[in-house]
């Protein structure tokens, strides 16, 4: 044993002499590079700067890093390897390579400053000249956007167990309040930050996630989170941490509209510390009076059906293109694949053929994903082509793969799926008007392309009859619904939405069988009792409509108009007094509900005339 | 743009190279006396390779700070568990700022039942050759060294672990050595926290 090892040093000292050969000779660029001129590099002077800057804001006590570095003991206790992780540019975390667009927080060092870390190490890390001692970094401690306007803390912690791989899990965080509020800025706090490796939030204003948990208030399992919703309305923010983001607050005209009642859902990716760990996050709300008056969106551009991806594929390409057909102001990207991802990549060619690296991402991982702001919103012409192109390794030599030993990966949800998504959170020039068509047009043009290149895509084609229903175009609109239904014969939001469409063109008949399916697969469904009450009252059976009304009450007893409705469909069946009661609680909770008001007085003077006792 | 560092290769040399800088004389002078500054956590001098019972003695060093070692708290204690009746176990502090408080709460965080040595002067650290936390090193009763390295290849660098170890050095040279056999397990360097420069 220990003459191999004898034999190794002595080779390593060989390779030591060349080594310093050569980076003797880069030595003299850096000196004209970083303005070192007296040759030491010291903490104080060199080293002290680029630390506070890039590793104090996440190494200091009660933040994501393991250990503090806030000061000279703190850091020359590691220089070493400190060194190393800069050389190899694992720490400070930050995947993207600079290039033409200038992103928000860039925690990238130039090699200047690498070069720094290494000669301060290799020379026993001095101290230097207390005078060139920057001031101390100082922190906000707590919230770092200070008090929020609401905070919303989980309702159950999540016990993580100390072995195993990555965890993924969600917690819901329902809201209470009174009346529409604009939601700025969304600080999440992620509970133990140590072992939280990033987090999501996403509103979910159907409640879409709830069934997804086993009581109310326990959270669930699930890497990718979707919220499907039965009206066209996308919420195009991105509410995200990660280790050392600072919130970001939406610029004014750019809230998101909060209504009584919504959820937040958040999602977390966790790593077993090696203990046991009680996970129990916090976020906080922002408000401010002003109203939307911008509204950005997401496009998606996404090829998981092209993700088949063989055991020992070291370079599997994946691709996908989508053309603006409107102008736009690009703010914001969110690359994201799982642990086979290797190369991403986003380009845009602008109609003048000139070419745009929206972000390329050389060493993909999983653990230190983002979403990336530009420094300034990138215009980008009507016309302009954007490319996701991806670049998969399944053999291996990739760690992170999931397999051991390799196994053909297909695309998916889990954590051993692997996916191809880009999302691009841009904002449509021109007037408010347009603006509003702009989004439309664009929202359509991703959900038609994506259902070209898979008719079996469920949620585009939703989404697609949602925007064509919403566009005025009903016939079509159906069309897409149907799809969707028998993609999922069984799913609620789909059949309600399909019944919905039918009811709105005029036939009811037809409505009922899609309805009652909705009610069937989720009983808990809102949207899909009070539709059929609807279609059961057109169709004149007012004493089964007033059934649904009241299940669709008992679920949202604060809803105005099904409170009306379930009070005129009791004064059709001729119970005038539970009428009564129930528009009297419409117009209570919504006094501009006009038709609960005009059926109210009706009720009135019908029970005045001693039609009903 | 400098030499070492693009290639894993020459990384492992530079590892190496700063072992060499240790007095290889260490390596056996110290094979007779007590190993200098090794406390348990009432202070009590002990010696790890000092004793009757004949067994196995296995090493693992930790600290209470390294996010890495501190995932393999599980795996650990799980080695140790299986082999106790034949070997001895000791958790290695050699980190000197640690505290005994904080090393005592350490443990306690991790579930940990295995005996805890302080080892301020690096001493058991040269004679076991590590240079990282989490890093094992198996001797035989009579104090030569059999195995030192990683416990597993669960870590292949910082921040890039597998999903699950596809090797397990650690168990297989524990293995090994309780059973009399000869240790042919290969000494991998371990990817952990790097230890202090100087004790």
């Amino acid at each position: 044993m220990k003459g191999k090892y004898a034999a190794i040093a002595t080779l390593a000292a060989s390779s030591l002499v060349m080594a310093c050969v050569s980076s003797q000779g880069q030595t003299s660029s850096l000196k004209t590079s970083t303005g070192i001129t007296g040759g030491e590099v010291t903490f104080n002077r060199d080293i002290a700067p680029v630390v506070f800057k890039y590793c104090s804001p996440c190494h200091r006590p009660g933040e994501a890093a393991p250990f503090p570095l806030l000061n000279y003991e703190d850091t020359a206790k590691f220089a070493r390897q400190i060194a190393y992780m800069a050389e190899k540019r694992i720490m400070p975390p930050w995947l993207p390579v600079p290039g033409e667009l200038k992103l928000q927080g860039e925690m990238r060092l130039t090699d200047a400053q690498i070069a720094l870390f290494k000669r301060w190490a290799e020379t026993g890390a001095p101290r230097g000249n207390p005078a060139d001692l920057p001031p101390a970094p100082v922190f906000v401690q707590g919230w770092q956007l200070g008090k929020p306007d609401l905070v919303l803390r989980a309702r159950k912690p999540y016990l993580l167990a100390p072995t195993g791989s990555d965890n993924y899990w969600n917690f819901i965080f329902p809201t209470q309040l009174a009346g529409t509020h604009w939601v700025k800025a969304v600080e999440i706090r992620p509970g133990e930050k140590r072992v939280v490796h990033h987090a999501n939030v996403l509103v979910d204003r159907m409640h879409s996630s709830r069934h997804q948990e086993k009581h109310p208030g326990d959270g669930f399992a699930g890497m990718e989170l979707r919220i499907e919703s039965e009206t066209f309305d996308p919420d195009s923010h991105l509410f995200f941490w990660k280790p050392g983001s600072i919130p970001h607050e939406e610029p004014p005209g750019m809230a998101l509209r909060l209504d009584p009642g919504d959820d937040f859902v958040l999602n977390t990716h966790l790593q077993p510390s090696g203990k046991s760990e009680e996970i129990e996050p916090s976020i906080g709300l922002y408000f401010t009076k002003q109203p939307a008056t911008k509204f950005p969106m997401l496009l998606e551009l996404q090829n998981d059906k092209a993700l088949d991806i063989p055991p020992g594929a070291s370079d599997f390409v994946v691709t996908d293109e989508f053309t603006l057909t409107t102008d736009v102001d690009l703010l914001a990207i969110y690359p994201h694949a799982h642990y086979l991802g290797k190369e991403l990549r986003a380009t845009a060619t602008k109609p003048d053929g000139t070419m745009l690296t929206l972000i390329l991402i050389p060493r993909w991982d999983l653990n230190w994903q983002a979403v990336f702001y530009y420094q300034q919103p990138v215009p980008l012409p009507k016309g302009t082509v954007v490319v996701m192109r991806y670049v998969y390794d399944n053999s291996e030599a990739n760690i992170a793969n999931p397999f051991h030993p390799p196994q053909r990966v297909l695309g998916g949800n889990k954590t051993t799926d692997e996916m191809a998504h880009l999302w691009l959170q841009v904002l449509p020039r021109g007037t408010e008007e347009e603006h509003e068509m702009a989004r439309r047009s664009l929202q359509e043009a991703v959900a038609r392309h994506d259902i070209a290149r898979d008719p079996g895509d469920f949620a585009q084609q939703y989404n697609l009859g949602a925007i064509l229903q919403a566009s005025g175009n009903a016939v079509e609109a159906l069309e897409h619904y149907r799809a969707a239904v028998r993609l999922r014969p069984q799913d609620p939001v789909a059949n309600n939405a399909l019944g919905g469409a039918l009811l709105a063109l005029g036939d009811a008949n037809a409505a009922l069988g899609p309805l009652r399916i909705a009610v069937k697969s989720q009983p808990d469904y809102f949207p899909a009792h009070y539709n059929l009450g609807n279609a059961l009252a057109s169709l004149g059976q007012f004493h089964e409509a007033a059934e649904e009304f009241q299940k669709a009450v008992r679920l949202r007893p604060d809803d105005s108009m099904a409170q009306a409705n379930l009070g005129g469909a009791l004064a059709e069946s001729g119970d005038l007094l539970a009428a009564q009661r129930h528009l009297e609680m419409a117009v209570q909770l919504d006094p501009k509900n006009n038709v609960a008001q005009e059926n109210l007085a009706e009720v009135k003077r019908l029970r005045a005339n001693g039609r009903n006792p | 743009m400098f030499c070492c560092g693009t290639r894993g290769n020459l990384v492992r040399f530079v590892v190496w190279a700063i072992l060499a800088a240790f007095p290889l004389g260490l390596l056996h002078a110290q094979a007779g006396a007590a190993p200098k500054g090794v406390v348990n956590l009432s202070g009590q001098a002990v010696d790890p390779f000092h004793q009757t019972s004949g067994k196995v003695i296995v090493l693992v060093f930790v600290r209470t700070d390294c996010p890495i070692s501190n995932r393999y708290a599980p795996t650990i204690q799980e080695i140790s568990g299986k082999y106790k009746d034949r070997a001895e176990f000791y958790l290695i502090y050699p980190v000197k700022s640690e505290t005994t408080e904080q090393i005592k709460q350490h443990l306690k965080e991790y579930a940990y039942s295995l005996t805890a040595l302080r080892d301020p002067d690096y001493a058991l650290v040269k004679r076991a050759q590590t240079l990282v936390t989490p890093e094992a090193a198996v001797f035989s009763a009579d104090g030569k060294l059999l195995y030192h390295g990683r416990i597993n290849d669960w870590y292949a660098e910082f921040g890039k672990a597998r999903r699950a170890p596809t090797t397990r050095e650690l168990a297989d040279a524990v293995a090994a050595a309780v059973a009399a056999k000869p240790v042919t397990t290969p000494s991998e360097p371990a990817v952990g926290c790097f230890l202090p420069d100087k004790p």
